[in-house]
């Protein structure tokens, strides 16, 4: 069936699609070469990498560099597992918070659904260099310094404001007379939910998903400031290779690599979701 | 008017007072809204309070000074302060710049993406991996692997082009990081008008081909007014990230007249070399109050996000 | 196949639900396992150079193994690692046992009272060897007469220069050279593809602000003049010493710096010295060791110069990494036997046979033990002995021609204000060396900073 993933191309000529297919590969490959040539840096030696040359071969030399370490500084395993739950458990539970939030704003909009959404947008307006002092005192005081929980905590607040307007776009795509189809059906809830509003938003859910994810992942701030000592994240690991006295390109290109591989993952299985189904046939 | 009106429609479906639909309708929106009010308004009205102190990190000075309240000290400062302002215009320019160009790009990936073809998903994992490196290291890569004058991709093609190279980032400080930015926020953009390309009924799209709508038409008639919320998403959330940058500041430029934006010259005032928290709070409440008017603005008067036609 | 797609989201959400609850759980229970056992843990902070790096590996074999106790490092680059340890210092210092700060820091949070007074404990120690440091460097790192932090790591500065490029040219260079002299040389070997001299460009009062407060020093300036207590007075950026030495400063790199000098910093010269591309370069004493290691492409090349002066007899600044103990640390005693084997003259020794850079990577410049071992001799034959000249040379008690807050420090001011009016004041030379700024406004506008920062 050729409608999946085939807007624009109804109606368009066989050779304009093959031509524009090319043209998709050649902009993937030039957007993508930055990050091609960081994973080639990592093959290389420190000098070769400074300089962009390739006078002493390629090796998997810089890969061992980083992901051994030894007992007393931060291990690879160790960042990665931290950086995994905190992840996973913050994302899921921005979901469940961000879906029904995004339900009562779009599809039976509360009466002051705008005050709503103006505030959680308004909630990322403080710059977190100043956020950072009162939430590094309580952090203190309650003794959640150096864990997973304060990171899980935070990265919520930080994700669900996204994932609240993004649903909520997507929310709203539900076209109302299947709604009020359901319900004159007497459909429950529940149900309603499930063979109406998700097949729908399913697409959406997974870009949010991931975008909650990619933001979680990458998160430098709270976890340098906080969790500086234990509980480290993946981009402390990443960033202990950086070092004023001495170059360092190969090694960080070889830990950004690493560190990089489960994020692309979680997209490639993301991008699965976010190709329409043919469930969008049940609207008929 | 929206209140009745479906909760008449409630009404067809179940028997309810008008009481528990209200609350009903409520319910869900509950824990999202407590979970943010509790997270995030407690550090917000500490720093509030910061901002009325004189507030410095201990080992700022020899002899313990004790904070104390100031009144609109740090207030006065900032307004007669001419480096927050010139970093406040580089903001602008930053965040503007950033935003309108990586939403261009976004897209027209998104557009090009959105259609079969050989490998499309490869593609789309291609065009989505800048977005996913940390911040600080698609900085590095850029200063030392693309721009460097020596070194660099960049003005290695410059050069073999027949040009004299290029100090992008001695030079051009704004636009390199612009630059990076870009990069990194289009597969954001492109994630976005990607899922609002999708959400367009395919039905509707091929009756207007059959009625004989050209390629073109369609997208100008059809997709375009219904993308038009995914744009404005788009450049709000990547506005709201976008203005945050720091960490390519940090490693690129190290700030500067061209380069420092607000959250750079916050950083400096407190953990960066100030170490002056009380200072700091308040430049951060200024920024906040910046941009409530100017959210305000463009949310209730600009765009159609919060405007809300046929909907109940 | 609709069935499939509802059991397949329910599936979904379970499994989602699930994780979540196994997240929260095992997020509850890692933040109470954190260390507790038998053994003894301290936690250390390092920034991430090479020789600390090297630390932190050997530090299990040779210091755990021995003494049974732990070691738990956080490494961070010196940016980060001074916001984390300035903060937690300020804060009671909780969260480490034994920070590493630097020669700048030290006197000032010592002063304050905020660390352990260390020279009871070095001196009892007859292994540490209290009279083995380096004077000019232990003084760096005391107030009033005591130590406040034990150095690991120390550097001055001084001239690198291709030996061979100055042969080709018919060019000399002094042991001791002046700027002019060092200005007319760079101009003159200066080519498109090799520049003559690599400079620090990049913002920062530890990059440019280093490099650059020496020259500003030696030609008769200063950032504050001083009352006679020796607290900051009045901001000296709109002298005429001033602006010579920064006009002198920006055109020599315009005329004949490196490219991209606007961001240059250490790593950015060394990568250009090293492929080639710029003949001397002016820059921390610990570069040597870089320039002659096995792998260097310019190893045997080099030959070395003591900081150009010029209305001073020597010039070169004194940088210190070196490992204190806050005020409020649980167990100052455990620390300190970390720390004296971290410093002690042992490690060094052991760092040369153990560590994968050999006896050229030793942690430099602390003692003067370190300059009397054969092998260390051998290793770094090109420099050591520059090195050793340049570090007691340091004069960081009269580092310029005039009266000054902030002593001892050559290439700061040994004042909280100067970090951030150093960084910002940097910022805006930085630019007048990339030439988007005019030397005069960089210079009112410093003026501007520096006088608000002290009022």
């Amino acid at each position: 069936m050729g409608l999946r993933g085939t807007r624009l191309a109804v109606g368009e000529h066989r050779v304009v699609v093959a031509g524009l297919g090319a043209l998709a590969w050649v902009v993937g490959l030039l957007w993508f070469f930055p990050v091609a040539w960081t994973v080639f840096t990592s093959f290389k030696t420190e000098q070769d990498a400074a300089a962009q040359t390739l006078h002493e071969g390629l090796s998997l030399d810089r890969y061992s560099d980083v992901a051994h370490s030894t007992p007393g500084t931060l291990s690879l395993q160790s960042a990665f597992t931290n950086s995994l739950v905190v992840v996973v458990v913050s994302t899921a539970i921005v979901l469940l918070l961000a879906f029904p939030a995004a339900y009562a704003l779009a599809i039976r909009p509360v009466p002051k659904w705008r005050d709503v959404l103006f505030f959680f947008i308004s909630t990322k307006f403080l710059p977190i260099v100043a956020s950072i002092f009162p939430i590094y005192v309580y952090a203190q005081k309650w003794d959640l310094l150096g864990t997973r929980t304060i990171l899980i905590v935070l990265y919520i607040a930080i994700n669900l404001p996204l994932a609240t307007w993004m649903l909520r776009s997507f929310f709203r795509e539900v076209p109302r007379e299947l709604i009020e189809a359901a319900e004159i059906d007497g459909t429950k809830l529940i149900n309603q939910l499930r063979s109406v509003i998700l097949p729908i938003v399913a697409p959406g859910i997974a870009a949010t998903a991931l975008l909650c994810v990619i933001f979680a992942w990458n998160e430098y701030f709270y976890a340098l400031q906080l969790n500086f000592a234990d509980g480290s994240t993946m981009p402390q690991w990443v960033t202990s290779n950086v070092s004023t006295r001495g170059n360092f390109l190969a090694k960080l290109s070889a830990a950004s690599t690493i560190a990089c591989l489960p994020v692309v993952l979680a997209g490639w299985a993301a991008q699965k979701r976010m190709i329409r189904g043919l469930s969008m046939g049940a609207i008929k | 008017m929206t209140a009745t009106a479906a909760d008449a429609t409630l009404a067809k479906g179940k028997p309810a007072g008008l009481q528990g639909s209200a609350w009903r309708r409520r319910l869900p929106l509950l824990p999202a809204l407590l979970y943010m009010v509790a997270i995030t308004q407690l550090p917000f009205l500490v720093s509030i309070y910061y901002s009325f102190t004189n507030l410095k990190d201990k080992t700022q000075s020899i002899i313990p000074e004790p904070t104390e309240f100031v009144g609109f000290e740090n207030y006065r400062q900032i307004v007669s302060d001419p480096f927050f302002r010139q970093a406040m215009w580089t903001s602008v320019k930053m965040t503007v710049l950033a935003v309108v160009l990586s939403l261009l790009f976004g897209t027209l990936f998104a557009i090009l993406l959105d259609r079969r073809f050989p490998g499309q998903g490869f593609v789309r994992t291609l065009l989505i991996t800048p977005f996913l490196l940390m911040p600080v290291v698609a900085a590095l890569i850029w200063k030392q692997q693309m721009f460097s004058s020596l070194f660099g991709v960049l003005n290695k093609v410059v050069e073999f082009l027949g040009f004299e190279s290029v100090a992008f980032i001695s030079d051009h400080p704004l636009g390199s990081i612009v630059t990076v930015l870009v990069w990194q926020w289009t597969p954001f953009m492109m994630l976005i008008i990607l899922a609002g390309l999708q959400s367009q009924p395919a039905d509707i799209l091929e009756a207007a081909n059959v009625d004989g709508a050209s390629g073109v038409g369609i997208f100008r008639q059809l997709t375009l007014p219904h993308l038009r919320p995914y744009l404005e998403l788009g450049a709000l959330l990547g506005s709201i990230y976008i203005v945050q940058t720091f960490d390519a500041i940090n490693v690129m430029t190290g700030g500067g007249p061209g380069s420092t934006n607000v959250p750079y010259y916050v950083y400096q005032e407190s953990i960066g070399g100030g170490f002056r928290y009380g200072a700091a709070s308040a430049y951060a409440i200024v920024v906040v109050v910046f941009s409530i008017v100017i959210a305000t603005f463009a949310l209730r008067v600009l765009s159609s996000l919060l405007r809300d036609e046929e909907r109940a | 196949m609709f069935e499939r797609t509802r059991r397949a989201r329910s599936r979904t959400a379970l499994l989602t639900l699930a994780v979540a609850a196994a997240g929260l759980v095992a997020a509850g229970v890692a933040s109470t396992a954190s260390g507790g056992s038998n053994a003894k843990t301290i936690s250390v902070a390092i920034v991430a150079n090479p020789q600390m790096q090297d630390i932190a590996k050997l530090t299990p074999s040779l210091f755990t193994a021995k003494t049974g106790i732990k070691v738990k490092y956080t490494i961070l680059d010196e940016g980060k690692l001074r916001e984390v340890t300035t903060r937690d210092v300020g804060a009671g210092g909780k969260a480490f046992d034994a920070v590493m700060i630097g020669m700048y820091e030290a006197p000032q949070f010592g002063a304050a009272g905020l660390l352990q007074d260390l020279t009871p404990l070095a001196k009892a120690d007859k292994a540490y060897n209290f009279n083995d440091l380096i004077p000019a460097v232990r003084n760096g790192l005391s107030a009033n007469g005591k130590l406040y932090a034990s150095p690991f790591y120390a550097e001055s500065s001084f001239l690198m220069y291709r030996k061979d490029v100055m042969a080709k040219s018919g060019v000399k260079i002094p042991l001791r050279p002046t700027w002019q002299q060092v200005a007319s040389i760079a101009r003159k070997i200066n080519t498109p593809s090799m520049a003559g001299i690599c400079l620090r460009g990049k913002p920062g009062w530890g990059d440019l602000g280093a490099a650059f407060t020496t020259v500003l020093n030696t030609f008769g300036g200063t950032w504050w003049s001083s009352t006679p207590s020796g607290k900051p007075d009045k901001a000296q950026v709109d002298q005429p010493p001033f602006k010579s030495a920064l006009d002198f400063y920006a055109k020599l790199v315009q005329d004949a710096g490196e490219k991209d000098a606007a961001n240059s910093s250490f790593n950015e010269c060394l990568s250009q010295y090293q492929a080639g591309k710029v003949a001397m370069w002016y820059d921390a004493t610990v570069a040597a060791g870089l320039l002659e290691a096995n792998d260097s492409p310019v190893k045997g090349k080099n030959g070395f110069a003591l900081a150009p002066v010029y209305k001073t007899k020597a010039s070169g600044w004194l940088w210190s990494w070196a490992l204190a103990i806050p005020k409020s640390s649980s167990d100052p005693a455990t620390a300190w036997k970390y720390i004296a084997w971290a410093t002690g003259p042992d490690y060094i020794k052991a760092a040369g046979t153990k560590t994968a850079g050999g006896w050229a990577a030793i942690p430099p410049g602390t003692r003067n033990s370190t300059y009397r071992i054969p092998q260390y001799k051998a290793a770094a034959k090109a420099f050591a002995s520059t090195t050793l000249a340049a570090m007691k040379a340091a004069p960081i008690t009269n580092p310029g021609t005039t009266k000054r807050p902030g002593l001892p420090g050559v290439q700061y001011v040994g004042i909280p204000e100067f970090q951030d009016v150093g960084n910002r004041c940097t910022q805006l030379f930085s630019s007048v060396i990339a030439g988007s700024t005019k030397s005069a406004d960089a210079l009112s506008q410093c003026q501007r900073i520096a006088t608000q920062a002290v009022k």
